[in-house]
């Protein structure tokens, strides 16, 4: 108790800086909570995938209608349970392309859907549709496989949390069944008992095997979601490891923070102390009561700092989560980044302030007596150096001597402005690379429409496009090597269609023929000449490495005949990609047409830079204030200096001119190192993530953002200093002048 | 606003009231003339009267000394006259200029070109040497002076206080009287109409104490006006002028060893019937 009313003394004595204090320190923690993003977001992500019970295997195959199920897996001793699915697409009546589930929904077991509005399906021809896609009671007529007409009917709204995001509707089997033509299924879901990695993978394979000796093939590698996981949460972690590193930005900005704040307040009481010495108060006393003072800012910045990183990580992971997965998570806390940033704070004001009281306490006493703000100019060899230096208007000289004089605060604030640039330049250089990099992904692509039909495997006759010079029907399916997921693209050896410029080698001609991206080939240790082991849905293939293709993404080209042949589906493939702006009149039906120019990955794109501005914004912000307080404090502490100078006939100019002049190296400083630190962060921010994702990223340096950096520095400082001159100048001189003494 | 308009006492101000024999040409024409002036801080209940309805005037050339109590207003007499605050009520002339209606930067300027100011503490730029500091209230003072006559005024100026060895010493080097001597050349350098000096031996010891305060006294010969505040009865008695104050007001003033009466006023006239 009297702890806290020796601490509001402290407050009402120096209000606006301990305040600045409290609150540039509680930002510093609560930036620090960023490092909790990653398990918020996880940890209500894995809520949802219990809670709705995510399926941990996802087949697309062939027709199961042949098989049954049922008794074909019971030898499979992992499976729990198998859920038969027809997955297939319609047009809206606004004729945009709607994909339908049907699904078992009188007893649902696997990936449950949730009613928001309406009720489920119960009749055929019902709906049940995603959010945003078709409005409640909206009914039209399609096409069933079979050409008779189908009457759907939206009579619900909801989703499910492994669809959650997507525009998709839910029906019954027997409604999906008809329109896709389908009498079984051609979706599986699983749930297992052992949901391990490994043990994923060979329950799978099990599953494929079975259903290949009942004349089912699969179509797409399955999908497997390890250990309760979230499908997204893969996505979620690489955002994750970046929020991290930002994380530890504004860590360390919090820590020079810390330091420099805990100095100050005890430095500045150089004189009381030494007063309290005089009057008896023994060293360890004094140090002790120093060290409180800073405990006192400290645990004040914690219980304002924790919940306001509560928020920023909840505020963020919300972001995360609800333009990725469309999922509004609930408030999550970790208990040990709460933890970890409350020791941050009071361990590190601990540490600072023990060194500051000894400085403080081990003074001479006739010395701390004399002297007002701490040590006084001239005492140092670099303060006497300095003072012979003689050139530039003598108020330069008083600012630049004030630098060296302050240099503990001069080197804070020049950390400080390092990080909030440094910080501003990441964030920038990561969005340059990142849009680069998505239009890198693009630049060997040379046709304007790529059309699919729906359907799990290959479904388009190869042939298809023989009489269109402008046509080609080619191959894009999911891959797998060395553990990696990759694209296999099948094309024909003279494909019009991708650019064949090689990086190294030549593109594929004979059978047993590949290409592979170099980026990737480089990473994983291929070169040409090398067997490569390709994992599709059929099974493991051995292909000879030819070339080496400058594809920035991880893939693998092959002639679409020969990749046919190796999916068991001789004469197939699942696109065709034109060089028109519109997909071939030979082609009708529902297709999903996806032209070059929208690009599909632009919200990705934009998700991402929102996050991570919204995190940069947090730590230029911690740096903003930091660097902010540093600067009141500095001018505020030298009010009586710039009294007495006002006193002999110096202006407000006068005054701001001596701030300004202090500023600009340490500002020009802090912009330099802050562009190296800047370049040198992204640069291995990038570097970590080509080896996380084995590709080629590259790495844009953003130097668009060199002047809006300068500029936010340069005018944020002439910002603040000329407020805190307006409001040292304005007081009487003479009224400043009396509380000097 | 017409009502408490204090014109008339610009275009006419108050004269010295002159006692007989006193006879010194230069005081006849007043320097600072002070009229009703106030100087509070706080409103309401928590007003406080630091200087209340003072008239005064002190004649140009003159020593004049301000002496009272500890808390009587001394200081914040002298912060008025040096135009380093402002009064709240009231008119301040000095050397003809109304220096309680300047804008803080004006008043600045006017500071620069026309009163030194020495303070009890100094306040001596402690990152700049002692020619520094003399040097920089030439720049501040607006005056054109090339770079040479800056460096030989400043000169010139220590000499005058016989510190012309120590022109390169920082203020952290020096003793309390330098420190003080420093002051008073950067408060002539520019040589200004007056000088203010609140307490200016209050922190030296006897010896570096009379130096300071011959200085200040000699600077007379000039013509300069030298306003300055002390405790030390001794000092005072050399004065020219002596504004003794009490409780805000000037309880008693006297030049040349003659007692100045204090101008009728409504307010005195009341005090009188009561
Ligand atoms: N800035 C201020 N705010 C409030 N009160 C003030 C302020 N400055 C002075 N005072 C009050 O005005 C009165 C006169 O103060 P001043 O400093 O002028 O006295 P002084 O005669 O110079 O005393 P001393 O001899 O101790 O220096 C005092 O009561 C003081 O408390
Ligand atoms: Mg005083």
């Amino acid at each position: 108790m009297q702890f806290v009313s020796h601490l509001w003394r402290e407050v009402r004595r120096a209000p606006a800086r301990i305040l600045t204090s409290v609150f540039a320190l509680s930002l510093a923690v609560g930036a620090i909570g960023v490092f909790a993003i990653p398990t918020v977001a996880a940890s209500s992500l894995r809520d949802s995938a219990e809670r709705d019970a995510i399926p941990q295997i996802v087949l697309r195959t062939t027709d199961t209608a042949d098989v049954d199920l049922d008794t074909a897996v019971s030898s499979i001793a992992n499976v729990e349970h198998i859920e038969p699915q027809v997955l297939t697409v319609v047009a809206t009546p606004e004729d945009r392309e709607l994909d339908i589930l049907g699904t078992n929904l009188t007893n649902q077991q696997i990936d449950i859907i949730g009613v928001d509005a309406g009720r489920l399906p119960t009749a055929f021809g019902e709906l049940i549709v995603a959010e945003d896609t078709l409005r409640l009671g909206t009914t039209w007529t399609v096409d069933a496989a079979d050409g008779a007409p189908i009457e759907l009917r939206v009579v619900g709204i909801g989703g499910t949390t492994f669809w959650n995001g997507e525009g998709v509707a839910f029906t019954d089997r027997a409604t999906a069944g008809a329109l896709e033509g389908v009498d079984g299924a051609n979706r599986l879901v699983v749930r297992t008992s052992d949901t391990g990695k490994e043990a994923l993978r060979s329950t799978a394979s099990e599953i494929r095997d079975v259903l290949s000796d009942g004349g089912v093939s699969t179509k797409t590698l399955p999908l497997t979601i390890p250990n309760g996981r979230h499908p997204i949460e893969a996505d979620i972690e690489q955002i994750s490891s970046l929020i991290g590193l930002l994380g530890i930005v504004a860590g360390l900005v919090g820590l020079v923070l810390l330091g420099s704040t805990a100095n100050t307040l005890i430095t500045e009481r150089t004189r009381e102390v030494a007063v309290m010495r005089a009057l008896g108060g023994t060293n360890r006393a004094m140090r002790r009561r120093l060290r409180r003072l800073a405990m006192g800012i400290a645990l004040a910045s914690v219980v304002v700092g924790v919940p306001l990183g509560v928020l920023i990580s909840n505020l963020i992971a919300r972001l995360v989560l609800e333009e990725f997965v469309g999922l509004t998570p609930g408030v999550a806390v970790s208990i040990p980044v709460m933890i970890g940033s409350a020791l941050f704070a009071l361990v590190g004001a601990r540490l600072v302030a023990a060194n500051a009281a000894r400085r403080v306490t081990n003074r001479p006493l006739a010395a701390a007596l004399r002297d007002r703000d701490g040590s006084p100019f001239g005492r140092r060899l670099s303060e006497r150096l300095v003072a012979r230096f003689a050139t530039g208007s003598i108020l330069d000289r008083t600012a630049v001597r004030n630098g060296v004089h302050r240099r503990a605060r001069s080197v804070a604030m020049l950390a400080q402005i390092t990080a909030a640039v440094a910080a501003l330049m990441i964030i920038a250089s990561l969005a340059t690379t990142v849009t680069d990099y998505n239009a890198a992904l693009d630049e060997p692509v040379r046709w304007a429409t790529s059309t699919y039909v729906p359907g799990p495997g290959l479904d388009i006759d190869a042939s298809l496009a023989d009489g269109d010079p402008r046509a080609e029907v080619g191959s894009t399916i999911e891959g797998e090597v060395e553990g990696w997921e990759i694209g296999v693209y099948g094309f024909v050896p003279d494909t019009q269609m991708i650019d064949r410029t090689m990086d190294a080698g030549r593109w594929f001609e004979a059978p047993g023929e590949v290409a592979v991206s170099s980026g990737f080939a480089e990473r994983v240790g291929l070169d040409i000449g090398d067997e490569v082991t390709v994992e599709i849905a059929s099974g493991s293939h051995q292909y000879t490495v030819v070339g080496l293709h400058p594809d920035r993404d991880r893939t693998v080209f092959i002639d679409v005949d020969e990749l046919a042949d190796d999916m068991n589906l001789p004469g197939m493939g699942n696109v065709v990609m034109s060089l028109d702006d519109e997909p071939p009149a030979f082609l009708s039906g529902p297709i999903d047409v996806e032209r070059l120019a929208e690009d599909d990955d632009d919200n990705g794109t934009a998700a991402i830079l929102l996050i991570f501005t919204a995190i940069g914004a947090v730590v230029v912000s911690v740096a903003g204030l930091a660097v902010a307080s540093g600067l009141a404090v500095s001018v505020y502490e030298r009010r009586h200096e710039f009294a007495a100078l006002q006193a002999i006939g110096g202006r407000r100019r006068h005054v701001f001119r001596v701030v300004v002049a202090e500023l600009i190296p340490i500002a020009a400083g802090g912009i330099a190192l802050g562009l190296v630190a800047g370049y040198l962060g992204a640069a291995a921010i990038m570097e970590s993530f080509e080896a996380a994702n084995a590709v080629e990223i590259g790495f844009t340096f953003a130097s668009g953002a060199i002047p809006a950096a300068g500029a936010v520095v340069v005018a944020g400082a002439l910002l603040i200093g000329g407020l805190m001159v307006r409001r040292v100048t304005s007081r009487p001189v003479a009224v400043v002048l009396r509380g000097a003494a | 606003m017409a009502l408490i308009s204090h014109e008339s006492s610009v275009t006419s101000p108050l004269s010295a009231p002159q006692a007989p024999g006193f006879t010194k040409p230069h005081a006849v024409r007043p320097l600072v003339s002070a009229h009703d002036v106030s100087r509070q801080w706080g409103k309401g209940s928590n007003a406080q009267l630091g200087v209340d309805r003072v008239d005064l005037n002190i004649g140009s050339g003159e020593l004049a000394a301000i002496v009272g109590p500890s808390g009587s207003g001394k200081s914040t007499l002298g912060a008025l006259i040096a135009g380093i605050d402002r009064p709240t009520s009231g008119s301040l002339v000095v050397d003809g200029e109304r220096i309680d209606q300047l804008s803080t930067d004006q008043l600045a300027r006017w500071r620069g070109r026309n009163v030194g100011i020495v303070f009890q503490d100094f306040h001596l730029l402690p990152t700049l040497s002692a020619a520094e500091n003399v040097e920089l209230a030439i720049t501040l003072s607006g005056r054109s002076v090339g770079r040479s006559k800056r460096r030989a005024e400043t000169r010139e100026a220590l000499s005058s206080v016989g510190l012309a060895d120590k022109v390169r010493r920082l203020p952290n080097e020096l003793s309390g009287g330098e420190q003080q001597r420093v002051a008073i050349a950067r408060a002539v350098v520019n040589r200004p109409r007056l000088i203010v000096a609140d307490e200016p031996t209050g922190s030296l010891d006897q010896a570096a104490g009379s130096t300071v305060f011959e200085l200040l006294a000699g600077l007379r010969r000039d013509g300069t006006t030298v306003v300055f505040i002390t405790h030390d009865r001794a000092l005072a008695a050399e004065a020219d002028r002596r504004i003794e104050m009490l409780d805000g007001s000037v309880s008693r003033h006297s030049a040349g060893g003659v007692d100045v009466r204090i101008p009728l006023t409504a307010d005195t006239l009341v005090a009188g019937v009561q």
